[in-house]
């Protein structure tokens, strides 16, 4: 960035880059990582990659509004402008003082970010951006202005350019040429142009006002009214296309007195605090999220933990299985998709890759589970604030319109930990217990990062719009925020502040104040931070123009916004969980028993006691406190789990703070009474007799042992063994059994002949393919002689081309350099090809585009434009002039 | 943060009763939130739509509640559900009913879009007239109730700002000699005709004729007042005449036996939902006169098509009375549309602990039916399968021995089937009061109850509602109807008023052990098991044990 400390202005961005300093290249690379992968040999070359098409398109989908703002008034200005220009199309005629003094940061991050390069006094654009931005009537540009008048009368017939200059009152010239240069100057002449137009009908100016903030292009009839006549005559309404007229740039320039945009936006919107609340009430809502969080993580895995809901085949939960878990947990279907998700990214429930797949909690769930509570939501937040999956996608349709369901593919976004760290900082930044409202987040991050292109309604959120929304709710949901203010917890997982915490805090109450004039004075005002750029001091500083400005920018290494490494963020959560701690509720050891069945606890439960009740009864409520209720029903799942009738009353009395009430107690023992009164087990066969002596005989018997016999009452034995063995057996024994039917008769024992169930026979398997028919083989025949003189014919043309000897070689980087300088001079150039099967071939072709790892271009071997993978391209040659 | 309240996820709230800022709580969250259940320690109240909608008509607004919830909640409340409750409180007077000079009653609005929403229901379509101006549409008077029910239903409760009628006057007078309205009666008609409309809830035998007595010596106009059955409208009556300046001939009764119009006249239900050829030939008696004010008794037994015809009385102040507003139909939603609000409600411990109902020792008592019992009950049918275990050989043993164990103190025996009660009548040696019983015979045997010439009724769900037993200190419930918890609740309050010599007052379940009888009966106590009356049980062999 000190080209202008070198005496000679640099020619090209390459010399550019090479006039800067290390300390700029490296603001250049960190913030267009791309360029660097792989890294590049040198600054030609980095240039070269600079220039491309996919980072540039990179580099400015990035910028924030007013850079971009600034980048298209770039694109419609002279090709190089001077910053006087410049200043001229982005703060209009009338030098709004905003816009003036936020210009120099704008084009000093455009610089930073190599996309323009040149002093003051040659401004210039790089080409690829300036091609990205520039207004063509396939994409009109969002400055909403037209071609040049030289560019809209490149097609025009000389007599009627000679006809137009002369109306609008100049001299006739000679040729065209000057003809269009006299016509753009009076354009571009306030004090002309005002007297022309001050001649103008009153609805030929209608005209003008409809088209003067774009789109610039309108309709005409064949035979135009008077109105549409008299601006065609003077050329204030130019031709484009049969039926369609355009108004030239300059035209609309000297209407919009002089701006490129209708509104710049020169300040980010400020992020306003909507409701303010104590910060104590904000920590302490927030305390209560997070510790509803972690009940309800708790919960859905319990719920999980005998056997989860299958996995889909494509993988992920099935719409039902969620519904089911969202109206366990009683929370809506997106709100479950969360948790779900949130417990997955923190490593608390896979697929437990079975056969049968199925969720289940893992092995790291149950350590979770020992940690204390402020540890435990450290984990849930730092993974929500890590994590780049993305639950809110879940119940939507991907790009091939397949269902995005929770725990599937396809919910990574990359952006989401940048996002949700992005609109927390934001939140960091206003007064604490400051709650913005979502729309004025939402403001902020279009501001910081615009969509290009023609503007969206501005109801309709792209993907970081949603995100933003997303984070907001979600932070809600998980405590990291209380009543939309960000927790002070929460303002500890963004990790440490800088030392002078009172004065950012104080600086950006005033900025929420007065967001307009805060912006230059309190650069360290968190809630105006600006993420695109960073630790750049303007170099206008030095420029005669901005010693005016008051507040020259300062770097601000605290305010780094990205997220943080993975070890800073380690100790930034436990720097959370430690402020979380003791705002979380104490578990009781106690509840309240009730004499309508209802037991209640008035806070959280020690584990041991929540799980105990859990199974001794039914959870009515939750909340801060939990609300049981004992049926039957729940007093015999706790019998079942192998409780008695008195350790359930010795536990309701040790943990109640009041006598256990008459018709508990009574309800425990009147279900006791009948527990287990009727046996259930497995047999599969028997012996009856009646005479009980015999019986007992067999048992006494030991060769009876391995029949493993049972007495279940004087006359029956039981067993496991199936009754064929128990035949078996008592026969050895020298009883004399009869096998008995389902019905209790005596089965006629008679040999049976076993059979299979209904089976088909097996397929012969021939040893080759059978042999074919004559209609086969004639078609195959007719195949390969086809597919022969196919093969044959088309060596002939490229004999001359083989002949010439190998196939060129270069380095990747020259042959990328090669190429792009081909673009520019339309050369044509000799490549060696390997296509997909590996058979190299050579060829002419012209190229045309150079974008994204291929190259567009003319091929003149076959006569006809395609596309190549430049890593295929094996390398290039500059053709002799003769050549073709 | 160490408040008594805790506000659970579903938006219950917990009022812990023991802290010491419980009382203080309970007044600032009464006027949003519904009292469901009060047991012992811990108070759970609900917070509903329709309560908070109440508590804006009443003048409460949403920072009011919010406030009311932060201040007294020992945990942080969820924002999510203080955003829910100020959404729903906003709601509510969007839309407003009022009189307009030149259109009658139109149906207006402070928010377009929310008109424009209601008016493209079908069900609002046939209620509303022509469109006066954007934010105006006229409203059939006669649908005035029907339109506030559906509006509710859609979520937009509408203010109703149109008015009543004051009706014909009538001079009544409370005649205060010897006795007074008691603090809580008064409150309740102040209440009451403070908010225009709405519906009182007493424990039984707490008075609430003597608050219907009261809201007519402010309203002093004509009365119609609508009572369940005869019985109940010769006590009204009885109590008019004895506590107000009105005379017997002052009040007219309308049943199926009398069709008197007086300037106060009782009406039952049934003879209002008689129905001749399709059409109900009575309704005329609504139009009969200009009443100023009427009265529902019971109102949790307000029958379905009272429900259309008080839709049509929305000019008129509508006062609703009952123990209970637990209607087994789950229709609460339209007495609180159609009568309006509770406009009062105090928990039946409260009462009995400022004496004004007697405490009470509830017992259930769970017998063993005998094995050939057992047996029968196992292959009845299901339809008979109660009637089976309801009437079981043990419970007579059982009621026989309550019966001894209490003798010389007034007893009533209550169940549901004729014959078990005949047999208990003879057993006992007891008269047997049921349907086909006359009304003159009712009234001898109730007289002669009351006088003490005889101690032990038996009664038949004849008896359920109204009549007015003063000195009954022991019911014994052999069967009920199902699992019906307000008449549960009702037959507790046979013995509730409070008894001359501070006798505490016994109800008896009689229950059979592991059928469906017990099933009903947990369900049946449920609601008094809520209201703090925690059912003692003992094995039948323990009570025969104990009295042998």
């Amino acid at each position: 960035m000190s080209d202008e400390k070198t005496a000679a202005a640099p020619r090209s961005l390459a010399e550019a880059l090479r006039a800067r300093d290390d300390a700029s290249l490296a603001a250049l690379l960190r913030s267009r990582p791309d360029l660097i992968t792989p890294v590049p040999s040198d600054l030609t070359q980095l240039a070269t990659r600079a220039g491309t098409r996919a980072s540039v398109v990179r580099a400015l989908e990035r910028l924030d509004r007013f850079a971009l703002q600034t980048a298209e008034a770039l694109a419609v200005a002279g090709d190089p402008a001077t910053y006087e220009e410049l200043l001229g199309l982005i703060a209009g005629d009338a030098q709004d003082p905003p816009v003036a003094a936020a210009l120099p940061r704008a084009v000093a991050t455009l610089r930073e970010q190599a996309l323009v390069w040149g002093g003051d006094d040659r401004l210039r654009l790089v080409r690829t951006a300036r091609e990205l931005l520039a207004p063509t009537p396939q994409h009109p540009s969002p400055t909403g202005l037209g071609p040049t008048v030289r560019e809209a009368t490149s097609g025009m017939s000389p007599g009627r350019i000679q006809e137009i200059v002369t109306t609008a009152g100049l001299p006739s010239t000679h040729d065209s040429v000057s003809a269009v240069d006299s016509l753009t100057s009076l354009f571009t002449d306030r004090r002309r142009m005002a007297a022309l137009l001050a001649g103008a009908p009153a609805d030929s100016l209608d005209v003008l006002g409809r088209l003067v903030w774009g789109p610039p292009y309108g309709q005409v009839t064949p035979d135009p009214a008077p109105r549409l006549r008299w601006l065609l005559d003077r050329g204030l309404l130019l031709p484009t296309a049969p039926g369609t007229v355009v108004l030239p740039r300059e035209v609309a320039l000297h209407l919009r007195e002089g701006r490129a945009h209708r509104a710049p936006e020169p300040v980010p919107p400020a992020v306003e605090a909507a409701a303010a609340h104590p910060p104590q009430v904000v920590d302490a809502t927030a305390a209560g999220q997070a510790h509803t969080a972690l009940a309800t993580v708790e919960e859905l895995l319990k719920d999980w933990d005998e056997g989860g809901p299958n996995v889909l085949r494509a993988g992920g939960l099935s719409v039902r299985d969620l519904k089911r878990t969202a109206v366990a947990l009683d929370v809506s279907e997106p709100v479950a998709a969360f948790w779900v998700e949130l417990a997955y990214a923190a490593g608390l429930l896979a697929s437990d890759g079975e056969a049968d797949e199925r969720y289940a909690a893992t092995p790291a769930y149950d350590e979770w589970l020992e940690r204390p509570p402020a540890e435990r939501w450290a984990l849930l937040a730092e993974t929500w604030l890590t994590a780049t999956r993305t639950p809110g996608l879940v119940g939507g349709r991907d790009a091939k319109d397949r269902a995005l369901s929770a725990l599937g593919p396809g919910l990574d976004r990359s952006a989401a930990p940048e996002v949700r760290h992005r609109v927390l900082t934001l939140l960091a930044g206003l007064p604490e217990g400051g709650a913005p409202s979502a729309e004025s987040v939402l403001a902020r991050l279009r501001w910081e990062r615009p969509l290009r292109g023609p503007e969206r309604a501005p109801d309709e959120d792209d993907l970081r719009g949603r995100l933003a929304r997303w984070t907001l709710s979600e932070a809600e949901l998980l405590g990291v925020t209380g009543r939309g203010a960000l927790s002070a917890h929460g303002r500890a997982l963004l990790g440490p502040r800088p030392p002078a915490k009172a004065g950012v805090k104080a600086r950006a109450r005033t900025t929420a104040a007065t967001p307009a004039a805060s912006v230059p004075t309190g650069p360290e005002g968190a809630g105006d931070k600006l993420p695109v750029h960073k630790l750049h001091r303007a170099p206008e500083t030095s420029r005669a123009g901005t010693e005016a400005q008051p507040q020259p920018q300062q770097p601000r290494p605290d305010l780094e916004p990205g997220p943080l490494s993975p070890s800073e963020q380690a100790v930034a959560s436990a720097a959370a969980a430690r402020l979380l701690a003791p705002l979380l509720p104490e578990p009781l050891d106690h509840v309240l028993l009730q004499a309508d069945l209802t037991a209640v606890a008035p806070g959280p439960l020690r584990r041991p006691l929540a799980d105990t009740l859990g199974v001794l009864a039914d959870v009515e409520s939750k909340g801060g406190a939990t609300v049981y209720r004992f049926t039957p029903g729940s007093v015999r799942r706790a019998l079942d789990a192998g409780r008695t009738a008195s350790d359930l009353h010795a536990f309701l009395a040790a943990h109640s703070r009041t006598p256990v009430p008459q018709p508990l107690a009574y309800l425990i023992d009147d279900v006791a009474r009948r527990h287990g009164h009727l046996r259930v087990g497995a047999a599969s066969a028997y012996v009856r007799c009646d005479d009980d002596a015999l019986l007992n005989e067999i048992l006494a018997d030991k060769r009876s042992a391995g029949l493993r016999l049972r007495r279940l009452a004087p006359t029956v034995l039981a067993t496991q063994a199936d009754p064929a063995t128990l035949l078996e057996g008592l026969r050895a024994m020298g009883y004399a059994p009869a096998a008995e039917s389902a019905e209790g008769d005596v089965l006629i024992a008679r040999a049976d002949s076993h059979r299979t169930p209904p089976r088909t026979a097996p397929e012969p398997v021939p040893d080759g393919p059978p042999a074919p028919d004559a209609t086969l083989l004639a078609a195959a025949i007719r195949a390969i002689r086809a597919g022969d003189l196919a093969s044959t014919a088309p060596r002939k043309p490229t004999t001359a081309q083989v002949a010439g000897g190998e196939l060129p070689r270069t380095s990747s980087a020259e042959t990328l350099a090669t190429m792009q300088a081909a673009v520019l001079t339309g050369e044509a150039l000799w490549i060696g090809y390997v296509n997909a099967e590996g058979a190299a071939s050579q060829r002419v072709i012209a190229p045309i585009r150079v974008e994204g790892g291929f190259v567009t271009a003319y091929d003149h071997t076959a006569d006809e434009v395609r596309t190549y993978p430049l890593h295929r391209v094996t390398g290039v040659a500059e053709l002799a002039d003769d050549q073709i | 943060m160490n408040g008594p309240l805790i506000v659970q996820s579903d938006k219950t709230l917990l009022l812990e009763v023991d802290h010491e800022q419980a009382d203080d709580c309970r007044r600032v969250i009464a006027p949003f939130a519904e009292l469901e259940r009060a047991p012992e320690h811990i108070h759970t109240y609900r917070v509903t739509p329709l309560g908070l909608w109440n508590a804006r008509a009443a003048g409460h607004d949403a920072e009011q509640v919010v406030d009311a919830l932060v201040q007294y909640s020992r945990y942080p409340v969820p924002h999510a559900l203080l955003v829910d409750i100020a959404e729903t409180m906003d709601r509510y007077g969007r839309l407003t009913l009022t009189k307009h000079p030149a259109h009658g009653l139109v149906l207006s609005t402070t928010d377009r879009p929310v008109l424009e929403e209601v008016l493209k229901s079908k069900r609002i379509t046939p209620l509303v007239g022509a469109r006066i101006d954007p934010d105006t549409v006229a409203v059939h008077p006669s649908e005035r109730g029907q339109i506030k029910q559906v509006l509710l239903k859609l979520g937009w409760p509408a203010e109703d700002l149109a008015g009543y009628v004051d009706g014909e006057a009538h001079p009544i007078e409370l005649a205060e000699d010897g006795w007074a309205l008691r603090p809580y009666q008064k409150q309740a008609v102040e209440n009451f005709w403070h908010g225009g409309s709405g519906v009182v809830v007493l424990p039984c035998g707490a008075g609430k004729t003597l608050v219907g007595a009261g809201s007519m010596a402010q309203a002093k106009s004509t009365t119609l007042i609508l009572v369940t059955n005869t019985v109940s409208a010769r006590q009204w009556k009885h109590e008019l005449v004895k506590r107000t300046s009105l005379t017997e001939d002052e009040i007219g009764e309308y049943s199926g036996t009398r069709k008197e119009i007086r300037p106060v006249t009782i009406a039952t239900y049934q003879v209002l939902t008689t129905k001749r050829k399709g059409v109900y030939p009575h309704l005329e008696l609504f139009d009969s006169r200009d009443w100023g004010l009427i009265v529902y008794d019971e109102v949790h037994l307000l029958p379905a098509p009272v429900f259309k015809f008080t839709a049509d009385l929305q000019a008129r102040r509508r006062l609703g009375l009952t123990a209970t507003l637990v209607r087994e139909d789950g229709r609460e939603s339209d007495v609180f549309s159609l009568i309006g609000p509770k406009r009062f409600d105090a928990p039946w411990k409260e009462i009995e602990a400022q004496g004004y109902i007697a405490p009470a020792d509830c017992v259930e008592v769970r017998v063993n039916l005998t094995d050939s019992e057992r047996l029968a009950y196992a292959t009845a049918e299901t339809e008979e399968k109660y009637r089976f275990c309801a009437t079981t050989e043990t419970k007579r043993k059982v009621t026989e021995a309550i019966v001894r164990r209490f003798a010389g103190q007034q007893i009533l025996v209550i169940g549901q089937y004729i014959d078990q009660l005949d047999e208990l009548g003879e057993h006992l040696n007891a008269p047997v009061i049921k349907g086909e019983t006359s009304n003159a015979q009712r009234e001898k045997l109730f007289d002669a109850f009351r006088e003490g010439e005889i101690n032990v009724l038996v009664v038949s769900k004849v008896a359920n509602f109204s009549i007015d037993l003063p000195e009954a200190t022991v019911a014994v419930q052999v069967s009920g109807t199902f699992g019906s918890r307000q008449e549960e609740a009702q037959r507790l309050g046979r013995v509730l008023r409070p008894k001359a010599d501070g006798h505490q007052a016994h109800f008896y379940s009689v229950v059979a052990r592991d059928t469906i009888d017990q099933d009903f009966a947990a369900h049946r106590q449920r609601f008094l098991a809520e209201q703090g009356y925690a059912y003692r049980i003992m094995d039948a062999d323990e009570l025969l044990a104990e009295d042998a």
